[in-house]
């Protein structure tokens, strides 16, 4: 059989029973033979009459879901039986399709094709009775109250009524308040009728909308209680949990652009992080101020990575020859970027004003005193003010709104005060927590809320940081009592150190985004023995000098491509088994791999296959990395020192060397004495020397 | 280059062996049943049954297992007049048995064979006014079919055809998400695992995943998971092997793949084998079918299983099948 749910396997019989089963199947095989070549007949003889049908009967009685056989039944009636009936005759022919598929429906509830020809006959009727397809599809709940077809089918009833209705809101809210009460009665037979609480968050947000604020405020107390009833009989059971979540909702995540600042001068490079991963729908808009006129830069924005449609780090490249004057200005509008997570969005423009004035930064290897933060100004979010060129060259004033808001499907924005909300809800789980102290799902929901609770308050408060310590706790506890998940309870324990750990980095923002860069510089960050998985938003790092991540659990390495400024990078100790994202790291000198799972010397390489043939990155650079203890160094002989060289601007040689034990030793040792050994000298040993160019290695890296 | 995983993950010692030889063997034996009543019963399927023994057995290294001429031969001969292809010969045109034909003969690298031209204005055909499609001219609309269309338009590259409208395609798909992150077969139609990898599958393709939250989904998904390594299709129901596939496909698409137990749901499906006739049933102890024996060898694939062929979580489909035609995975 093609797809068996359930069949149990039987234990094998006797040769005679055996026989015997095979002997009536046979005869039954027969039979059904028979018929198909008698359906055959139908449909080359285009026969429409009674003993037509009837075969497609006994034939659907076997097969349910030969969905031709169903087509070929509907042909019949169409061009014989209904062909010239009048209303009451074809009223009756329907009928008795409708007692056809619900004899049949009993015996194969979850038959796609028998749910459609039902439709297929209600939506012929002249006079359907919906009336009776809602008690029918009552009882049917009753007997399987999970069966999605029957819930989907009832929707559709309730829809089909509604449109019959038409403009009389008065009826369809009045469908929609009985539908809620429906599920209500399912729910109270069973907590665990995840179809029930399904539906009932479909009607809950249009009950909602027509509720005055004191009613909408009796609506919350019964949902919360009807909740604490369920969680409180089975609190090991998700599903009124699930409806909890929702209950609770989430703030609307919205987007901050974090800052701007200058990376090149010669040519005019700039770089716009924000705190979240965004694809840019229209390129944001550069402008300079040319004998006190604003005009547009040309030029070309595109994010970090190898796919530079999507980042949380954008770099604007002047076009070749563009001049610009000693300001530069940015704009950002709301419809400008799109996040990659769902429900984010920036809630209004930014502009970032950078000064051009004070190059002091011969190349763009990134030296200290390069970065110049914007001014950040407040803009009206509905209209686009910007120097953009109108048709007769005159300064436009464009309206625009974000176009990316994702509809909330959250009804508790309605509400009024969230925080006490938020409390007390908080307060009722701690108290089933005391109860049952090793069940997950509480543990998790209060996690949730004090999450929702973090977000009413500044980031910088003594609260902000009791609240994350416990939420940090709650993981390890969800860690200890549900392996199952455990990554996904360390992936979030990560976030939540990570937004503990970087708090000097950014800092509270009065202005137009809610977080922005720390107005003091901080060139180094120890994230060591973190117990990091990943590193959640990479954006964070774009000014730092030295990053150290020793000792985590990180496995990708994709980040890299956002430290635009770093040089010194630890992750030895990790858990990393392919290097990526180097090539758009264009001031790293250092990078410490050692006892990671790199295995395969195409693994490291694929590193180094570098992007715009590295016009991004300096002339002349240096990269050491350091590979002891991983498993390519035993693979690929001995060796693991690793050097990597960009010979000069355009072209794209790579000159890769392993070196000796003994020789980093002695390197360690110079380096330790204050020499400076990554200019100029290279110590090169061992039997394999690689040197190539960015095509040949990628042609050689396995994806 | 290497077919198979690049990076096998460890098996638990306890989980039994995989029966490969006794799968490639229970498929081969598939179309030689003709005397089980079973076998006529659901001709209905045939056609997505060779797309599930012929995915079974290019995962388990052994295309050659089939006879490929053969199969074109058939397949062919179920494309109708319209571009569509029936579930069998002389069986009407639906779209299921559309991309199951289109996906076995990508596979088999013999598009050459059929009309393509034909396939995609069927396709094209099928959407409706609100962006959703129909499973054929009867109308019946579901999510599975939206995949269904956007899947095959991919594979046969024609997703730039000026006819199909894909913002609207997106809005329908969004329009079917549910209140815990999930997607259903129509709007307000409840979550249900295999419809959100057709759903996450469909905005994976159109580059529009940021309709998804992820970590939302991601944990819904996870959920999934019962104690007994098994993956359940929604809330508070029972696993099965099938689910295997749907949700880790999805987290595999939300890059949250690590979010269950792989090798808990390794073990599961492993041993839900039969070890008498091979193939995979939908838990331990029922009887075997091919369809659970694909999505369970599948769903190892995508676990890692040593010696597996790589499989691409989108398509579902040999990985290197996907990379000859030139689809680069943007997941």
């Amino acid at each position: 059989m093609a797809s068996r749910h359930g069949q149990k396997k039987e234990k094998p019989e006797s040769p005679e029973v055996l026989k015997a089963k095979q002997d009536k199947e046979a005869v039954l095989l027969r039979e059904y033979l028979d018929l198909k070549d008698s359906l055959k007949e139908i449909v080359d003889s285009k026969k429409r009459d009674n003993d037509a049908l009837r075969i497609t009967t006994s034939l659907l009685r076997k097969s349910p879901d030969y969905y031709t056989i169903w087509n070929v039944r509907r042909i019949i009636l169409k061009e014989g039986f209904l062909q010239n009936a009048d209303d009451e005759t074809a009223n009756k022919i329907y009928n008795s399709e409708l007692e056809f598929v619900q004899e049949n429906l009993k015996l194969n509830p979850k038959s796609y094709y028998m749910w459609n020809h039902r439709r297929w006959c209600l939506e012929h009727m002249s006079q359907p009775r919906w009336d009776r397809e809602l008690a029918m599809v009552s009882k049917f709940l009753e007997m399987d109250a999970r069966n999605f077809h029957g819930w989907d089918y009832r929707r559709y009833i309730i829809k089909q009524l509604d449109l019959k209705d038409g403009e009389a809101t008065d009826k369809v809210l009045e469908r929609v308040q009985s539908e809620f009460e429906f599920t209500t009665t399912k729910i109270s037979q069973n907590f665990s009728n995840y179809s029930a609480w399904h539906n009932r968050s479909t009607l809950l947000g249009k009950l909602a909308e027509n509720m005055t604020e004191k009613e909408r405020e009796a609506t919350v107390e019964t949902e919360f209680d009807l909740v604490k009833n369920a969680i409180y009989t089975d609190p090991e059971d998700q599903s009124a949990w699930l409806y909890e979540l929702w209950l609770i909702g989430r703030e609307e995540r919205k987007i901050s652009v974090l800052g701007a600042s200058v990376i090149s001068f010669h040519p005019l490079e700039i770089v716009v992080a924000f705190d979240e991963t965004v694809k840019v729908d229209n390129a944001f808009t550069v402008s300079t101020r040319v004998d006190h006129v604003a005009v547009p830069l040309e030029g070309e924005w595109r994010a970090t990575g190898s796919d530079s449609s999507m980042g949380s780090v954008w770099i604007f490249q002047q076009a070749p020859g563009a001049q610009y004057g000693p300001t530069i200005e940015i704009l950002i509008f709301p419809d400008d970027v799109c996040a990659v997570r769902a429900g984010s969005s920036l809630p209004s423009a930014v502009c970032f004003e950078l000064e051009t004035l004070n190059q002091s930064f011969e190349d763009i290897s990134g030296r200290l005193g390069r970065l110049v933060v914007g001014k950040n100004l407040m803009y009206d979010v509905t209209k686009r003010i910007g120097p953009v060129r109108g048709p007769d060259g005159s300064l436009e004033t464009q309206e625009t709104t974000p176009k990316h808001r994702v509809t909330s499907l959250t009804w508790s924005e309605l509400l009024q005060d969230r925080v006490a909300l938020l409390e007390r809800e908080i307060a009722v789980v701690r108290e089933l927590i005391e109860i049952e102290p090793d069940c997950k799902w509480p543990i998790q929901i209060l996690s949730t809320l004090l999450s929702e609770l973090r977000k009413t308050v500044s980031i910088e408060s003594t609260k902000a940081k009791i609240l994350d310590d416990e939420c940090i706790e709650l993981q390890e506890k969800l860690i200890s009592i549900d392996p199952l998940r455990q990554e996904r309870y360390e992936d979030r324990r990560t976030q939540l150190v990570f937004d503990r750990e970087t708090l000097k980095l950014i800092k509270d923002s009065k202005k137009a985004t809610e977080i922005e860069f720390a107005d003091r510089f901080t060139p180094d960050l120890d994230l060591s023995m973190r117990g990091l998985t990943h590193i959640p938003m990479s954006s964070y790092f774009v000014h730092l000098h030295t990053l150290n991540l020793d000792s985590n659990a990180i496995k990708s390495t994709r980040f890299i491509r956002n430290l635009l400024n770093v040089r010194r990078l630890i992750l030895s100790n990790n858990l990393i088994e392919r290097l990526e994202g180097l090539q758009h790291a264009p001031s790293l000198e250092y990078l410490t791999l050692e006892n990671n799972m790199i295995a395969k010397w195409e693994d490291v390489v694929a590193g180094f296959v570098f992007w715009r043939e590295g016009k991004l990155g300096r002339t002349g650079g240096h990269v050491k990395v350091l590979l002891g203890s991983n498993p390519v160094v035993e693979n690929e002989g001995g060796e693991y020192v690793l050097e990597k060289r960009w010979e000069e601007v355009g072209e794209v040689g790579i000159e890769i060397q392993w070196q000796s034990e003994e020789l980093r030793l002695a390197e360690d040792a110079l380096e330790a004495a204050g020499n400076d050994i990554s200019s100029g000298t290279t110590y090169t040993e061992g039997a394999r020397r690689v040197s190539t160019t960015a095509v040949e290695f990628a042609a050689g890296v396995s994806q | 280059m290497s077919i198979l995983n690049n990076n096998p993950a460890a098996v638990d010692a306890s989980a039994p062996e995989l029966l490969l030889d006794q799968h490639v063997k229970y498929i081969q034996a598939l179309d030689t049943k003709k005397n089980d009543l079973e076998y006529w019963l659901t001709e209905h399927l045939r056609v997505n049954g060779l797309y599930w023994g012929a995915t079974a057995l290019q995962i388990l290294g052994h295309p050659e297992a089939l006879d490929q001429d053969q199969i074109v031969e058939y397949l062919v001969k179920c494309q109708h007049d319209n571009g569509g292809f029936g579930g069998h010969i002389d069986h009407d045109p639906h779209i299921l048995s559309t991309l199951s034909a289109v996906q076995v003969l990508i596979t088999y690298d013999r598009l050459d064979a059929i009309n393509v031209d034909k396939v995609v204005d069927y396709i094209i055909s099928l959407q409706n006014e609100d962006g959703s499609f129909s499973g054929d001219s009867w109308g019946e609309v579901d999510t599975r079919f939206v995949f269904c269309a956007v899947m095959c338009l991919n594979l046969l590259k024609r997703l730039d055809d000026k006819r199909l409208d894909i913002p609207k395609t997106i809005e329908y798909i969004v329009r079917c998400r549910n209140f815990d992150g999930g997607f259903g077969s129509s709007p307000g139609g409840e979550s249900h695992a295999a419809q959100v990898y057709v759903c996450v599958g469909t905005l994976t393709i159109l580059g529009a995943l940021n309709h998804v939250d992820a970590d939302q989904l991601g944990w819904w998904l996870s959920e999934r998971q019962l104690k007994n390594g098994g993956l359940n299709g929604r809330p508070e129901k029972l696993e099965d092997v099938c689910y295997s596939w749907w949700v880790l496909s999805s987290l595999s698409m939300l890059r949250r793949s690590h979010w269950i137990d792989s090798e808990k749901l390794t073990k599961f499906i492993l041993e839900s084998q039969d070890t008498e006739t091979g193939g995979i049933a939908d838990r331990p102890g029922n009887m075997p079918d091919v369809f659970h024996t694909n999505f369970g060898i599948c769903g190892l694939s995508l676990l890692g299983y040593p010696g597996l062929v790589a499989v691409d979580p989108v398509y579902c489909m040999p990985r290197h099948v996907i990379q000859r035609i030139g689809l680069t995975d943007k997941h």
